[in-house]
């Protein structure tokens, strides 16, 4: 019993792929998702703060009253904008919500009037959401409410009561605010995603997951250069006329062919079963599954010449996938994560797939806004190419 | 047809092939013997344009490979050492995808398919899957995908490693077919009794260099091999002993084992002197054992070590 036991930790240690596998894949995912979940690594040990753009149109005390005190938050980052751009930003999903302070907020606060204050916001980031609500609606909207009604108040006592004293007069507003429960309302609109009937998590589930599998089915196809590399057969494409830089295209033509067909069909599977609108956008959908599949089987394609062996192309490719996959958006949501690999995420193929595709069926964008993460996943295609090429120059072709 | 002028190739500090020269005629079978290691792949490698020589010219058909390596690899069929095929893909399959590399029109390609199939007797499993072959048969349908261009010389590398008697004697048929047929042949091996079963020229290789080349009775020659007559003694005495062996210094005679060698030119014509001498020296025989030269000790003689898989 004990030889057998041995003999399988022998056998297991010399298998690279078990090892990483059982040890190293985990470590790295546990200490990604510490990051996200645990705020490991963030400033305070918080999350990272959420940016909210804020519009103020009113340019009053009390406008810049209550802007200072959300940007005094610690949980809160603000960008000051107009309220078109604010508008703009949150709908091409740069920002998860923007604060718009219309004109006539001050005097709607002391007419204890509605006040015209709106938030509005992208409900695909509900997280990010649920940290503005609960910052804005607990912290400041209660001190602008303190704000208003204080100066209320005083303008009363200095008008009726002229000579009273100091001490008087702040026990006297201390004592009514804290028994009044004047809250101003905030109007909460959705303002991305409205237009389509499509639902977020269908969105989520076909472009995350699809991206996801694509590459584990595209890094099956570069791993497949180097099994032909081994087994005789690329030596023997190299013996016909053919060039070797035909063989290496013609890999990648398959992977680009099965990555454009994978996509595809997922988005087939999710209109036929799940009555997902493929006709939101058909010019942007067919430019960013082509950007798409290019990028994803470029970087199947790299995977497999970086590696020497078969093995290790498999091991790398689990990893690189994996860890890319939770970077990227496809695992976690972004905005939890330390700004490192926010910034990280960026070189993620993942990332900007997914973005797109939400730009697609969620934020309803035109072709035009979503151009450059078309035009950037091309690039990474590209670059991933050509630094194929020259490795598989050197690695694979070299007999 | 080929030749072969003084190439040499280094992979960094190691010289694979050394100042390498032979020249194969047309129809001839020319085999390149050395162990695993010698050099022999690299040689493959350099005549079929792959490998480019740091030294040296290589001219096959009146083209210098150096300028014109494409019309090489149209003139050249290339049998690799390991099974290069996909075993997901039927025997027709197979040959209609490599030959199809070579731009033939589909219906010579397909009428070239079914005819090589015939040439390596598997036209029977042509729908079947590889993965479906025993391992002689995938060896004759790796030869197979290298015929589909008519090609003027095929280029075998060990076709027979890891195939059964029978196979073997299969590949070795088509290989003197095609020959028959015209084809010149380039076959690499490390076994003896292949090269010298068909090789009209065969060049021994060791550590990149070659040793010796020429036909068997060449390289006979030049090893100075003689075949060796063993013969097996009842006991006898010294003086029947010293009186057989003092005639010739060529008999040999081993106490230990009692036995009795003479190194000679001609088995067939020397064997019945060597028994007369000895009867007639008073000596008993036993048993006679013959071994006449072959590769094997050709190639021990040249290279001081055997040969082995």
């Amino acid at each position: 019993m004990f030889k057998l036991f041995k003999k399988d930790l022998i056998l297991f240690f010399h298998d690279q792929r078990s090892v990483i596998l059982t040890f190293l894949l985990p470590v790295i995912l546990i200490t990604l998702f510490a990051f996200a979940y645990g705020s490991i690594g963030a400033y305070n040990g918080r999350s990272e703060p959420v940016k909210l753009m804020v519009a103020d149109m009113d340019q009053t005390s009390a406008s810049k009253e209550i802007i200072y005190r959300i940007d005094s938050l610690e949980d809160i980052n603000i960008v000051i904008s107009d309220s078109a751009k604010s508008k703009e930003l949150v709908i091409k999903g740069k920002f998860a919500g923007a604060l718009i302070i219309n004109k006539g907020f001050q005097d709607s606060l002391e007419a204890g009037k509605a006040t015209p204050i709106e938030l509005v916001y992208d409900r695909s980031r509900e997280m990010e959401i649920g940290i503005l609500q609960q910052n804005i609606f607990r912290t400041v909207m209660s001190s602008a409410g303190e704000i208003v009604f204080k100066k209320s108040i005083e303008k009363y006592l200095q008008n009726q009561f002229p000579d009273i004293d100091k001490s008087i007069s702040d026990n006297i507003i201390r004592a009514a605010i804290k028994n009044s429960n004047y809250t101003p309302v905030i109007k909460w609109t959705s303002i991305v995603g409205e237009k389509n009937d499509t639902k977020l998590g269908l969105i989520q589930a076909v472009a995350g997951t699809a991206i996801l599998m694509l590459l584990f089915s595209v890094a099956g196809v570069g791993t497949s250069i180097l099994e032909e590399k081994e087994n005789g057969t690329i030596n023997r494409l190299l013996y016909s006329p053919l060039k070797g830089s035909a063989i290496l295209y013609g890999k990648m033509m398959f992977a680009f062919f099965i990555s454009i067909l994978q996509l595809t069909s997922m988005f087939l599977f999710a209109w036929l079963i799940f009555n997902m609108d493929l006709s939101v956008n058909i010019p942007a959908l067919i430019l960013m599954i082509i950007a798409t599949a290019f990028a994803v089987s470029s970087l199947g394609i790299f995977l497999a010449a970086v590696a020497k062996t078969r093995q290790q192309a498999q091991n790398l490719s689990t990893i690189i996938i994996l860890v890319m996959s939770a970077i990227g958006g496809s695992m976690i949501p972004l905005f939890i994560m330390p700004s490192i690999l926010q910034k990280i995420a960026l070189l993620s193929v993942n990332y900007w797939g997914i973005q797109g595709f939400y730009d697609i069926f969620w934020r309803s964008l035109p072709l035009v806004a979503i151009l450059p993460k078309i035009l950037l996943l091309m690039s990474i295609g590209i670059v991933l190419t050509l630094a194929s090429i020259q490795l598989f120059k050197k690695r694979v072709m070299k007999l | 047809m080929i030749q072969l002028r003084s190439v040499s190739k280094s992979y960094g500090n190691i010289e694979a092939v050394k100042d390498v020269s032979f020249s194969i005629e047309k129809g001839e079978i020319f085999g390149i013997l050395g162990p695993n290691g010698a050099g022999k792949s690299t040689i493959v490698n350099i005549l079929n344009t792959l490998v480019k020589p740091d030294k040296g010219d290589v001219i096959i058909d009146g083209v210098n490979i150096k300028d014109d390596g494409d019309t090489i690899k149209l003139i050249m069929g290339v049998v690799p050492q390991e099974i290069a095929l996909y075993e997901e893909l039927s025997a027709y399959e197979n040959l209609m995808f490599w030959g199809g590399l070579y731009d033939i029109p589909q219906p010579e390609l397909k009428a070239n398919v079914n005819n090589t199939l015939e040439i390596v007797d598997l036209s029977g499993r042509k729908n079947d899957r590889i993965k479906t072959f025993s391992g002689g048969m995938k060896r004759r349908i790796n030869i197979a995908c290298s015929l589909l261009h008519n090609p003027k010389i095929l280029v075998l590398d060990e076709p027979t490693v890891g195939v059964d008697p029978q196979n073997r004697n299969h590949i070795f048929e088509v290989i003197e077919r095609l020959n028959n047929d015209g084809m010149t042949i380039i076959y690499t091996t490390h076994y003896m009794e292949e090269a010298e079963r068909f090789c009209d020229k065969i060049a021994i290789i060791d550590v990149g260099s070659i040793i010796a080349q020429g036909t068997l009775k060449e390289l006979r020659k030049v090893s100075d091999v003689k075949d060796l007559i063993t013969v097996k003694l009842a006991d006898s005495g010294n003086e029947i002993i010293s009186r057989i062996t003092s005639v010739n210094s060529l008999y040999k005679f081993d106490g230990t084992t009692n036995t009795l060698k003479v190194e000679c030119v001609n088995i067939t014509r020397d064997i019945s002197i060597i028994i007369n001498h000895i009867q007639n020296s008073g000596g008993v025989i036993e048993r006679i054992y013959t071994q006449g030269t072959n590769l094997e000790s050709i190639y021990l003689k040249l290279t001081g070590k055997e040969l082995r898989d």
